[in-house]
């Protein structure tokens, strides 16, 4: 089904360092885990699930996010933390923010400089997150499905949908949800508040701060949940 | 494999013909070494000499008894068959291992392909020529003869003609921005944006939509060496189904006479596609379908469909 170009080879569509393509927009929700199932069990009634509906495996993906207490606090405010979150869509780089405040894109040398300000950031280390799982594609559909653990016990599910053509996210939002819904059940997903709080709303480009500002929250909402009593193992 | 070669031989008359041959080497080697004993031993030198001479007699009759024999058989053997179908090509039938080199069925494959190809083309042309997918105002064929060829003023326009359309077009609209280029001659490439959504590459021919490419808003346009990159599809189906729609589209609108017609047509088609993500499918309502958006626009009235929803 190739279209012969006379005159010339068609070259695979390629990143090139100058042009780089960026990414979709992403939607992370959190899927509740299947009443008298395990975790396990629950991410691959999920696997099974895309598979069904002709998604392909396309090898695994992980999110983590380390917690850093600043010291020092002169005024008896509660400080804010700083969070360092990593991403193997963007392996060489991390994003260094504050919950719902400033943030910065560094590459992974940032990790070496925090361990250099040991003295103004205390890194929580309890507190590590990470999300680990696979990824598939479907159509122009990237859907990652992984398991949040913190301390090596499991503390739920995560599941990011990014429709890669589209930037906009107020344009593919009913799109998106539709997706979801086909394979997540009928629980509908709702409009990521990162989208909504943007000074344009819903109509300013999405990029990877939103994406890991996602991540972020549901981690937060996951360690503040107590360790379910029996679902886990 | 029919062995062409061997059809006119008796092989029985072969077998006795290769033993005559033997014979009459042997009767002749054997007239050389008697020549090579030279006389026998007897009492008188006559007799020896009478001997020597009877000796050499026989042989030479032996000689020529197989050698006649040798005649007759050749004469029944036949001669191999001197015509080929194949000429030389047939000979290449002779090669015993047919595993290793099957050049003879391979070639004898690719014949008959290349035969049912021209005939299907010929087909193929004959059907065409009834579809007029005539794209210039050029008369060809019988009427060509008849008056002589005239350049049709449509394709020949003056570059800043076609730069005035273009920009006209481009005003047109709000959301759409129109960029012209002149990488290679006179023809002109246009880089269409469509809001946040699409960017599209149609390369012009004077005021005539030659091609077009459509890619994401997120791809890259330019090439290594920063010219337009006009080939490579994009990396997203539904751009790719979206380009197909296009082509359609191109081939659709057509008006030799009144090609800025043509342009602003295709021009406020594409614009349709501004809500690709935003709008459901006309006909099942739905958003998605395998995957992908409705892509499809009707070319009246604008309407969205699936691929395989519509009409």
């Amino acid at each position: 089904m190739d279209n012969f170009s006379p005159g010339s080879i068609q070259p695979k569509a390629k990143k090139t360092f100058g042009g780089k393509t960026s990414m979709g927009v992403t939607c992370v929700c959190q899927v509740p885990v299947a009443e008298g199932k395990s975790v396990q069990q629950t991410v691959d009634t999920l696997h099974k699930k895309l598979e069904q509906l002709g998604a392909v495996k396309q090898g695994s993906f992980w999110v983590d996010c380390e917690t850093y207490h600043p010291t020092g606090n002169v005024s008896g405010q509660p400080s804010k933390l700083l969070y360092v979150m990593h991403n193997s869509e963007t392996p060489l780089s991390c994003i260094a923010l504050f919950e719902g405040g400033p943030c910065l894109i560094a590459d992974t040398n940032f990790d070496v400089l925090m361990v250099k300000l040991k003295s103004h950031f205390q890194n929580a280390k309890a507190h590590k997150v990470e999300c680990r799982g696979s990824r598939y594609r479907y159509c122009d559909f990237l859907i990652k499905v992984g398991t949040v653990t913190m301390s090596s016990s499991a503390r739920g599910i995560s599941v990011e949908v990014e429709y890669c053509p589209c930037v906009v996210p107020g344009d593919c939002w009913n799109l998106t949800k539709e997706f979801m819904q086909s394979f997540l059940g009928p629980s509908v997903p709702e409009l990521p508040s990162v989208f909504a709080a943007k000074p344009e709303g819903l109509f300013a480009p999405s990029d990877c701060v939103d994406t890991m500002t996602q991540y972020l929250e549901l981690f937060n909402k996951l360690r503040k949940m107590q360790i379910p009593g029996s679902n886990v193992r | 494999m029919v062995d062409v070669v061997n059809v006119g031989v008796n092989l029985d008359a072969f077998s006795h013909a290769i033993s005559g041959i033997q014979a009459l080497r042997s009767s002749v080697s054997r007239v050389f070494e008697s020549l090579k004993d030279g006389m026998k031993n007897r009492e008188t030198l006559e007799g020896r000499e009478k001997q020597f001479i009877s000796e050499f007699q026989d042989n030479l009759q032996a000689v020529n008894r197989d050698l006649n024999e040798l005649e007759r058989l050749s004469g029944l053997v036949g001669r191999p068959s001197e015509s080929h179908p194949l000429h030389n090509s047939g000979l290449l039938s002779l090669d015993p291992v047919q595993d290793k080199t099957p050049l003879y069925s391979q070639l004898l494959q690719a014949y008959k392909w290349s035969n049912k190809l021209q005939y299907h083309a010929g087909l193929a042309t004959s059907l065409l020529n009834q579809q007029s997918l005539k794209r210039s105002a050029n008369q060809m064929g019988a009427s060509a003869k008849r008056r002589p060829k005239v350049q049709p003023s449509t394709l020949v326009l003056p570059p800043q003609y076609v730069d005035d359309v273009i920009s006209r077009i481009g005003r047109m609209f709000p959301d759409m921005t129109i960029e012209l280029f002149r990488p290679n001659g006179t023809s002109a490439v246009l880089l269409v944006t469509l809001g946040k959504v699409l960017k599209g590459i149609v390369v012009m021919r004077s005021l005539f939509i030659d091609r077009t490419i459509v890619r994401g808003f997120n791809e890259n346009v330019y090439s290594e060496d920063g010219k337009l990159d006009i080939w490579t599809k994009s990396q997203y189906q539904v751009f790719q189904k979206v380009t197909d729609h296009a082509t359609t589209a191109l081939l659709h609108y057509q008006l030799p006479q009144m090609p800025d017609v043509v342009v602003r047509s295709f021009m406020t088609w594409l614009r349709s596609y501004i809500k690709i993500f935003q709008s459901p499918c006309q006909r099942c309502g739905r958003f998605l379908q395998d995957g992908l958006p409705p892509t499809w626009r009707d070319f009246r009235t604008l309407e969205a469909f699936h691929d395989t929803c519509r009409m």
